[in-house]
């Protein structure tokens, strides 16, 4: 961030800033999207390509004012179309498990669903949190190895304390007795530590997900709002 | 701004990339992400921030910097048109004659060289520019300013704010650079609490919406980015005749000449820059360039819930990312002070919902009834946290150029010696004593936790891999023995002065030794204070251009 400011005489600002401009408008994105575009970024495109055109023009002198004008107008027009929480790209969709075999896959999954159960509100299956936490570990390869072996551990005594092969009721007992160090420190399970780190990444495949974050606690933020709501609530001024 | 609006021709050299708001700023949900805010592995080891902002921050493989083997010290960076100012907490605080002139008080290390009543108009000139959401309070150690109406207070909020009156301290609605109604041509906040990845609009304080726009207007701007400056250039009259700067990706070397020279490159680059540009460190005739290295300390806090708002609907509780501020009441005056520690702190608290559930993961239990009381205590959630705490100044604390190692550029690197004192610990152990108290009288219940150390990869919350070094402990609920920190608040290295022997500026932020070098940012301050640092600076810098124009126009040699 090393800005440095020098007041020199200089004679050619208007050549400056005018090469500033051309500089910004020949210059191609080299960012790659974090996500792909959904139809809301596509309805938004409009919006923030006029916004481009705005930052430009503050570039030339006498334009601000105009950039200024043109932004409040822009946001009142988002406030009244804002469309709250887009919604959830296709990218765990179609995917397909690469770090677990099928097996372990198809354990994980099941574990996750008895974590997260879909009831009033989605779960671990409508969220895919079994499929990101394997896209995750896959991508983890050259970057967290030991991550990867835990997870091998993991899935090692989940086999162990045969949650593979449990039907439905078994796995449900499984994961009961698994949790029970959680509310007792004298309790111990040897498939405690698989039991603490697939909710650890199933919480947090969950409820970063539309289902969970959405569609489960109903995030308000990240939205546009004209106003902000304050305590209505005379019971909150006393203690 | 000041200076080309006063007709001086100005280029800014910036080191980092340009960043345009439209391309850059917009609100994404973690779930349109790929990696849902953590960055692809591997991304933010090599950058600070979060896969939605690390654009705005710095690449440390292209930046190291280096430290003593006893410090624990985090440099937060930003290197882009704007820099931190981009992602900042937009608070926005007076500091008051009782911080200013503390020494005199309590007799330990120097006074600033200027009081409140000198900062007192460029406080007024830069909130009624900026925009400042806030109340009026009349207390003295907190000044009120030039305030736009203050955002109203969530149920957490104000639930905090009863329990305050109830103990008997102050409280107000944090102070924030944040417009509440249309201000200057900018529109006001649209609450979505996005502010630390960028503000799509610019209602927020940034250089990028709100004082290079008109600065670029007066056509006496050129701004210059991905310019690495090397050093300042002096010429045989002892006067900086310029610099010499880098371009970043073709790393051909640049000089520029210049009749006045001002590093805004932020504090500690600042002070890289002069130790750059002479053996014996520019502008250093009083030896004391890099010395008295201070961040406000942090560190502890309360997390937990108000059972009073469990169960309740969802609201847009975080949508100002604000809060309230708990004044410091103690150290104020001989009624007031402490025997045990000298200077202060202020709190902040808040509360409700949060776009992710940190505490969820630790929540004991599984199935429908866990989703259901993760639902009712995620509308309940609350904390309480140190807003600023001072840190002593202390000479041993410092930074020097690494004698090996070089960023990209082949420019030497700073190497940091940072350590806590005594006083620095009682600090934080009197605010968690306090925090712990203002969260009882709130009705607080701690969260309970049954797994603190994290599964390695589990991240706490999107943004915060467990890969990544921590400089303080952030688990949940209450820190028996609260690790110190660091604020992303450094300041010192280049005091400000009286005296040309006692620091390296004066108090308009010129350089005692060279008329045309000045220095704006954190590092003339000869103390810490506990208010955010950034309005103060602002306000320095443009006290600091006011003395320079009229240096310009002849009045003073």
């Amino acid at each position: 961030m090393a800005k440095f400011l020098t007041a020199a005489r200089l004679t050619a600002s208007a050549k400056a800033t005018a090469s500033l401009a051309e500089a910004r408008s020949a210059k191609a994105d080299p960012l790659t999207p974090c996500s792909p575009r959904t139809d809301t970024d596509r309805m938004l495109l409009s919006r923030r390509d006029l916004l481009d055109l705005a930052v430009r023009a503050a570039a030339v002198p006498g334009a601000v004012a105009f950039f200024s004008t043109w932004l409040h107008a822009a946001s009142q027009q988002q406030h009244a179309s804002a469309s709250h929480a887009p919604p959830e790209p296709p990218l765990l969709r179609d995917y397909t498990p690469t770090f677990f075999g099928p097996d372990d896959f198809e354990a994980l999954q099941a574990f996750t669903e008895i974590l997260i159960p879909t009831d009033e509100t989605p779960g671990a299956r409508e969220a895919h949190c079994a499929h990101y936490i394997d896209f995750v570990l896959q991508a983890n390869t050259a970057y967290a190895p030991e991550l990867q072996q835990q997870w091998r551990d993991a899935m090692a005594a989940l086999r162990e304390a045969g949650f593979h092969s449990a039907d439905t009721e078994g796995r449900a007992a499984l994961v009961e007795a698994m949790s029970r160090p959680e509310h007792d420190a004298s309790v111990t399970h040897p498939a405690y530590v698989a039991y603490r780190l697939i909710k650890q990444h199933n919480t947090f495949a969950f409820y970063t997900s539309r289902a969970g974050m959405i569609d489960t606690l109903d995030y308000k933020g990240n939205s546009y709002n004209a106003s902000f709501p304050a305590c209505d609530h005379p019971e909150h001024h006393v203690v | 701004m000041e200076l080309c609006k006063a007709g001086l021709k100005v280029l800014m050299l910036e080191a980092g990339s340009h960043v345009d708001p439209a391309r850059d700023f917009h609100h994404t949900f973690l779930y349109e992400m790929e990696y849902r805010g953590q960055g692809k592995p591997g991304l933010l080891r090599r950058y600070a921030g979060t896969e939605r902002n690390y654009r705005i921050m710095l690449d440390n493989e292209e930046n190291p910097y280096t430290t003593s083997p006893d410090t624990v010290y985090r440099w937060g960076r930003s290197r882009c048109l704007g820099g931190r100012t981009l992602h900042w907490a937009r608070a926005t605080d007076r500091m008051a004659d009782y911080e200013l002139k503390a020494a005199s008080r309590d007799g330990y290390g120097m006074d600033w060289a200027v009081s409140y009543a000198d900062m007192k108009p460029y406080y007024d000139r830069v909130e009624s520019f900026i925009g400042v959401s806030a109340a009026q309070e009349g207390l003295p150690q907190f000044p009120d300013g030039v305030f736009l109406p203050p955002m109203p207070l969530n149920c957490a909020e104000t639930i905090f704010t009863a329990a305050c009156k109830a103990l008997g301290w102050r409280s107000t609605h944090r102070r924030l650079a944040q417009l509440t109604r249309p201000h200057n041509g900018r529109p006001p906040c649209h609450y979505c609490g996005n502010c630390v990845n960028g503000c799509d609009i610019g209602a927020m304080f940034n250089p990028i919406a709100v004082t290079l726009p008109p600065a670029l207007e007066t056509g006496n701007l050129e701004i210059r980015t991905d310019s690495v400056v090397a050093r300042v250039r002096m010429n045989t009259e002892g006067r900086a005749q310029g610099v010499t700067y880098i371009e970043r990706h073709t790393m051909k070397a640049v000089d520029i000449d210049a009749t006045h020279v001002i590093l805004a490159a932020s504090t500690l680059e600042n002070t890289r820059l002069l130790l750059l540009s002479d053996k014996r460190g520019l502008a250093n005739s009083s030896g004391t360039l890099g010395q008295y290295l201070m961040d406000q300390v942090s560190g502890g806090g309360v997390r937990g819930i108000l059972p009073k708002l469990k169960g309740g609907p969802s609201r847009l509780d975080d949508g100002k990312a604000g809060g309230i501020t708990i004044p410091p009441f103690q150290n104020l005056d001989e009624k007031t002070q402490r025997k045990d520690f000298i200077r202060g702190y202020a709190m902040n608290a808040t509360g409700g919902q949060t776009e992710y559930p940190a505490f969820a993961a630790n929540l004991p239990g599984y199935g429908s009834d866990w989703k259901t009381e993760v639902k009712s205590r995620y509308v309940a959630q609350a904390r309480v946290w140190i807003a600023g705490g001072e840190m002593l100044a202390r000479k041993e604390n410092f930074v020097e150029l690494d004698p090996e190692v070089k960023d990209r550029w082949g420019i030497p690197v700073l190497k940091i010696h940072f350590t806590h004192c005594d006083n620095d610990r009682k600090i934080i152990a009197d605010f968690q004593e306090k925090a712990e108290e203002l969260f009882r009288k709130a009705g607080g219940e701690l969260i309970p936790s049954v797994d603190r150390d994290r599964a390695a990869g589990a991240p706490s919350k999107p943004g915060s891999p467990a890969a990544r070094g921590r400089d303080k402990d952030r688990s949940e609920g209450r820190n028996r023995a609260p690790a110190l920190g660091s604020s992303i608040h450094e300041v010192g290295t280049a005091r400000m002065s009286v005296s040309p022997k006692d620091g390296v500026l004066n108090a308009f932020c010129q350089t005692h030794d060279i008329p045309n070098l000045y220095v704006f940012g954190g590092n003339a301050f000869p103390s810490t204070g506990d208010k955010h640092p950034t309005l103060t600076m602002m306000a320095l810098t443009a006290r600091g251009c006011d003395h320079l124009l009229e240096l310009a126009k002849g009045k003073r040699v």
